[in-house]
């Protein structure tokens, strides 16, 4: 697939005459085949660090040396350009700095990261024969490499076999029929005066504040109450503002750090001592035996895609979670022992 | 996985064939040309132009040489796969709807349609697999389809037998030297059109797919009724899968109620089913219109299949569709192992 990423010029270079020495070619000979090596230089963006593929690049000209352009300066400029470096890092990826002037006369200089993945295909020479053939008909004019106005990729599509797939199914659609019910028999209710009408359309919404609020309470106690108690006990004297946190008895700015995360924490182990290179879906699928998984998040290092060590494994119910930790603790995973446990609180 | 999408055709597609080494895709489409692409990336090969009607069919010769097309032009035409060019033309009484090589590329035949006074005939030619041979103009035999016309056929294994499909839901065995009518039995619904025959690799069985909603693997030699498939669509065309045991249905709600049901209802999803267990396993989405053909690689590495959108969507399978098995299928495995 990824050759349509790399477009054109490349492509010619990209398919070698293969085919050449071989000598006639037995057509019903299935079992030859010829191996082609390739190198395709990959740019590691700096922000990368989701699984997905990384995006390839064609090695420009300018990668390489200077532009033409800049040639002269090179000759005649004082300020003469610094030679391109290129560096081999750790990880295996490359490190190459060049310089050129810009339109202005600047000095840029350009750093980039490439990694070079060699890509070995295995082609029957026929086949190979056949990749070098011309193009004719309505694509005759067209150039190497697929044109844009008759090939493009779609979208992806998630396809994996299963052997319930009726059933998964099926589970989806009642599930979503369910929630229609629920709302079917949901009758209207304004939130100003519990009538059966939107809160938009209560003849009372200008005069009254919603039920089980400050003002509310204003009206059903009656004028002379002390506004005060019901704003936490703190809103007394005349200033009426209350600051957020301390909204709805005082009790809202815990609510808000501890609520959604909490539930969360509960039901969320970590798992460390994870090989390097595990996939997310790998932990998921592992873990999913034990209930319903509702994030699965592997710590990568940005630059090389490769797992940190360690995941956090959210579930839905902490019951799963707890049995899910029993089972996986000292699970061989990839030649290492996973470590599993209770993710603790963050601080 | 990410499909890739071949826009060649202007019309709803009719027919998609891969070439013996799954490098290169034929489609045919009501448009008055035939498309060839390699299958790796999508790249257009060329089109061949002749034609003068809607193109129903194409097949291309086991050594990827030669490929046959027929039309509503009445013609049956072979042409360079390499240059595009037109090698031959057989004219016709009426218009032809499948033609297929047999396995050696030495013999080719035709499906022509009952219409205007003539009966549906499958005739068959012998080839030359050779650019610059002259080919015949004599027909080798003609097989007339006295009770119900055929709408597809091909041949079996060495050679032996023409299978044909046919309007009333028939399945016909004839001899493929003498054109003698074996056998015929009635594997779909008798008011359902077989819509397309494909062949197993090594041609001793065979899916249809069928307007009943089902699709039924045959075997060619005593036409029994191997396993059915059973959709909730009509379908338009079935392969079945080298290296995995699966088949490939493709259908959806007939063209002309289209216009009247959404994405969702009208069933555009290629559906794979499992050989031999006969379950559904999953599906592919993607087309706007029901999938008028379905071709799998003979290699086994992918499918592309053709809508009446008038795209084509070529599929490279990913690891987990090699890697699925069912429970029991690896039970054996490992057995298998131990031994």
């Amino acid at each position: 697939m990824f050759e349509l990423a790399t477009p054109s010029p490349n492509s010619k270079s990209r398919y070698p005459a293969v085919a050449n020495n071989r000598g006639p070619t037995n057509i019903y000979n299935f079992e030859r085949h010829d191996i082609r090596t390739t190198t395709t230089p990959q740019l590691l963006p700096h922000t990368h660090t989701s699984t997905s593929p990384e995006p390839l690049f064609k090695m420009s000209k300018a990668a390489g040396r200077a532009d033409w352009a800049d040639d002269e300066d090179l000759d005649d400029n004082v300020n003469a350009l610094p030679p391109d470096t290129t560096t081999t890092n750790k990880d295996g990826t490359k490190t190459i700095i060049t310089y050129r002037f810009n339109d202005e006369g600047k000095k840029v200089k350009t750093t980039r990261r490439i990694r070079f993945t060699t890509v070995k295909e295995v082609v029957n020479p026929r086949v190979a024969e056949r990749k070098s053939w011309s193009k004719f008909g309505l694509s005759g004019k067209d150039a190497p490499g697929p044109a844009s106005d008759t090939t493009s990729v779609g979208e992806n599509i998630i396809f994996r076999p299963s052997a319930n797939w009726k059933k998964d199914q099926k589970e989806e659609k009642p599930e979503a029929g369910s929630m229609k019910d629920k709302l079917k028999d949901k009758k209207v209710k304004c939130r100003i005066c519990n009538g059966e009408h939107f809160t938009a359309r209560c003849p009372f919404k200008d005069t009254m504040a919603p039920v089980g609020e400050e003002g509310s309470a204003d009206v059903a106690a009656g004028p002379g109450d002390e506004p005060a108690s019901v704003a936490g006990g703190l809103g007394a004297g005349k200033s009426s503002y209350v600051p957020p946190h301390l909204r709805n008895g005082g009790g809202g700015g815990e609510k808000m750090g501890g609520g959604k995360f909490e539930r969360d924490d509960l039901a969320t182990l970590r798992v460390t001592n994870v090989s390097e290179m595990a996939e997310e879906q790998e932990l998921r699928d592992m873990f999913e035996r034990f209930g319903r998984v509702t994030r699965v998040f592997l710590a990568k290092d940005r630059e090389t895609g490769l797992a940190k060590g360690f995941a956090f494994i959210s579930f839905q119910e902490r019951t799963d979670a707890a049995k899910a930790c029993e089972k996986m603790d000292g699970y061989g995973f990839k030649h290492l022992i996973l470590r599993v446990e209770f993710a603790k609180k963050a601080q | 996985m990410r499909p890739i999408l071949l826009q060649g055709h202007e019309r709803a597609l009719t027919q998609i064939r891969y070439n013996r080494d799954g490098d290169i895709i034929f489609s045919t489409a009501k448009d008055q040309h035939a498309c060839a692409w390699y299958a790796h990336n999508g790249e257009r090969l060329g089109t061949y132009h002749g034609h003068q009607g809607a193109l129903w069919t194409v097949d291309v010769d086991p050594t990827s040489t030669i490929i046959a097309t027929g039309a509503a032009d009445n013609t049956v035409r072979l042409w360079d796969i390499k240059s595009g060019k037109c090698l031959k033309v057989w004219e016709f009484n009426t218009a032809v709807k499948r033609v297929e090589f047999n396995e050696d590329g030495s013999k080719l035949l035709a499906v022509t349609e009952k219409r205007m006074g003539f009966l549906g005939t499958i005739v068959v030619f012998d080839i030359k697999l050779d650019l610059e041979a002259e080919q015949t103009d004599e027909r080798a035999m003609t097989i007339t389809c006295e009770d119900s016309k055929a709408t597809v056929a091909g041949w079996s294994f060495l050679s032996k037998y023409i299978i044909a499909g046919h309007e009333d839901g028939t399945v016909s065995q004839y001899d493929a030297k003498t054109g003698e009518q074996l056998d015929n039995t009635q594997a779909h619904e008798p008011d359902a059109l077989i819509t397309d025959i494909q062949w197993s690799p090594d041609r001793t069985y065979f899916i249809t797919a069928s307007k009943d909603k089902t699709a039924k693997l045959i075997n060619a030699r005593d036409l029994e009724v191997m396993k059915t498939y059973v959709t909730d669509t009509p379908l338009n065309s079935a392969s079945i899968t080298p290296k995995k045991d699966f088949v490939i249905l493709g259908g959806g709600q007939a063209a002309m109620d289209v216009t009247t049901t959404s994405a969702r209802q009208g069933k555009f999803e290629a559906r794979f089913y499992h050989k031999i267990f006969e379950e559904e396993i999953g599906r592919v989405r993607g087309h706007f219109g029901p999938l008028n053909t379905v071709a799998v690689d003979p290699q086994g590495k992918g499918y592309a299949s053709g809508g009446e959108d008038g795209y084509v969507r070529v599929h490279q399978f990913d690891k987990g569709y090699f890697d699925f098995t069912y429970e029991v299928e690896r039970q054996v495995r490992a057995q298998q192992q131990q031994q």
